[in-house]
């Protein structure tokens, strides 16, 4: 399999869409065509083998379930593992003759594009760099009272950026990277040490990820047990996610009611007590807001 | 304000003040302004409303958005509805001022930070995706479409009601978030959010050793993970995933090199014969 200049002009047009200073709107750019599934999606329709690209989209999705960027501050970046990392993966796995579907050919996916992505965050702090030079545009516009060029500086310049950065890069990246990949497959023999190396660490990648989760739920030890009950009645009693949820609206439910009956004094973990005189009226209007 | 002229924001202009938030939060964002610039397009249309024909007090009212702002933008739609009503109500004289305004932005932006991300990236998209990743585990395109039409209207109509219910209620808008109510549907919901993440590990992760013998095709036959399996199910996915948990949120290790120290594990592991994916051309 090898990649066109104009399938990887498209990966590089996706990329700008959806890195993470997203051109397409958060929802839309960074969590819909940046999520690796989305991004498998793609990359199989573009590069023509859809199963494939789902497949590294499955694969890859798991060690990014939680992308969060607190801060602005960026560990990988989506750009890089949903269109450069996935389309190499794809190049890799029908190279090597893998099963799309197997184990392996998923442990594969997850390495090249964590590796990828990791790397690719580079291009994110360099599309936010770029980025200043017309944000100093805009301070000037305000200063003059231009107000109108403000769209241009939020909706039109960052294009520059991402040219440069995303579109570039992707572009060179998938094309030249899956002649690298096909000539990679005899320098790595699969039953090499380095091989190896890279199929167990794709095994245990979306363990990161899934850490990176619990370090936002998890404040003291007893907020293990949640987890731990998610992941029993998942791997011994094989309920999918759907049937864990609803279990879990259950406890979510009691949970809600016991924290209403306490008293306003319980400080907790300090968190805002607000609005103390805030009464509990409508409740189903806050489920809305989820 | 019982006042003859008072002035009200139309619906479609803030319908195109929701839009240019939703479409443009991050597009211009950099280390320095984050969501400056998003927040200052989307305010554009409410200013120019309300002070139509005035160069000067357009661009002196818009100095209050020129601050830091940086937020969870999905959450955070509801403090830019709020500062709509806030600035339509300074536009009428009650006496809220840039300082006011500016005030609120920075003492929200914190807490729906926190709030926004445990409940949108925690919890939502985690279950949106283990749901998805579900109906596509045979490379059917299915679950990537349905996460993209779900996740896609809930994010837009969800963030549109956020952004005039702020509009509507105020600053008592964020009360509720922030509230003691608020609170106890956050308790709520974190438990959802720790089940449905064990759920998801447990369904899409497996961590298995191989330290004993394999037969000549390749399939591997263990006594250790048969004996791991008998104590509880996934024994060894969980280990490791603690264990990056540990040094993640206690030893303050971050992701890339929680990373790095994983291949250093599973690198000594394959030459030790623990890990062994058994693979072949």
């Amino acid at each position: 399999m090898t990649i066109s200049w104009f399938q990887a002009a498209i990966l590089g047009f996706f990329a700008c869409l959806c890195s993470n200073s997203c051109m397409a709107g958060q929802a839309v750019g960074n969590y819909t065509i940046g999520r690796p599934l989305v991004g498998g999606l793609v990359c199989g329709i573009v590069l023509g083998n859809i199963p494939l690209g789902i497949a590294c989209g499955v694969a890859t999705q798991l060690v990014y379930i939680a992308l969060v960027t607190p801060g602005g501050t960026v560990a990988a970046d989506v750009r890089a593992i949903s269109y450069i990392g996935i389309p190499l993966a794809m190049v890799a796995i029908s190279s090597r003759g893998l099963n799309p579907m197997g184990a392996n050919a998923a442990n594969m996916a997850k390495s090249l594009a964590t590796l990828v992505g990791t790397l690719g965050s580079v291009l994110f702090y360099a599309v936010a760099f770029l980025n200043l030079v017309w944000q100093a545009f805009g301070w000037k516009d305000i200063e003059k009272g231009k107000l109108n060029n403000l769209y241009g500086v939020n909706f039109g310049w960052p294009w520059l950026s991402h040219l440069v950065f995303s579109f570039l890069p992707t572009m060179l990246m998938t094309h030249f990277g899956a002649q690298a990949v096909t000539a990679l497959r005899t320098a790595l023999p699969m039953d090499g040490i380095p091989m190896k190396t890279l199929f167990t660490v794709g095994a245990m990648l979306p363990c990161v990820g899934i850490a990176i989760l619990l370090r936002q739920i998890i404040n003291k030890a007893l907020d293990f047990i949640p987890f731990l009950v998610g992941f029993t009645l998942a791997a011994s009693l094989h309920l999918n996610l759907v049937a864990v949820t609803v279990i879990s609206l259950l406890f979510a439910v009691i949970m809600y009611e016991i924290e209403m009956a306490k008293g306003s004094d319980n400080s907790g973990s300090g968190a805002q007590t607000a609005a103390a005189n805030d009464v509990p009226v409508d409740d189903d209007e806050e489920e809305e807001d989820i | 304000m019982e006042n003859t002229d008072t002035k009200k924001l139309s619906h479609k202009t803030l319908s195109k003040s929701f839009n240019l938030w939703f479409w443009g939060a991050l597009t211009c964002f950099s280390q320095e302004h984050m969501q400056t610039f998003g927040y200052l397009c989307s305010m554009l249309p409410v200013i120019k409303e309300l002070y139509p024909n005035d160069a000067k007090a357009q661009k002196d009212n818009i100095q209050a958005y020129t601050a830091f702002f940086n937020t969870n933008p999905m959450l955070g739609s509801v403090i830019v509805g709020t500062t709509a009503s806030l600035e339509e109500a300074r536009a009428n004289g009650t006496g809220i001022d840039g300082q006011t305004i500016n005030d609120m932005r920075a003492g929200l932006m914190g807490p729906i930070a926190g709030i926004g991300d445990s409940l949108i990236d925690g919890t939502l998209i985690p279950i949106l995706l283990g749901i998805a990743l579900g109906m596509s585990r045979n490379g059917s395109p299915v679950g990537a479409i349905f996460y993209i039409v779900v996740w896609d209207l809930i994010a837009y109509f969800g963030q549109r009601f956020l952004y005039f219910r702020g509009y509507k209620l105020g600053d008592q808008a964020v009360n509720f978030l922030v509230g003691k109510q608020g609170k106890a549907v956050r308790r709520a919901i974190a438990i959802v959010g720790g089940m449905v993440v064990g759920g998801v590990l447990a369904t899409w992760v497996n961590v298995t050793t191989s330290l004993q013998l394999k037969d000549s095709t390749g399939k591997v036959f263990l006594d250790l993970q048969k004996q791991l399996d008998g104590i509880f199910p996934g024994l060894l996915t969980v280990i490791v995933t603690l264990f990056c948990w540990w040094l993640m949120a206690k030893k303050h290790v971050s992701a890339i090199w929680t990373m790095i120290i994983l291949i250093g594990v599973a690198f000594v592991g394959v030459v030790l014969g623990v890990f062994n994916p058994g693979l072949k051309y």
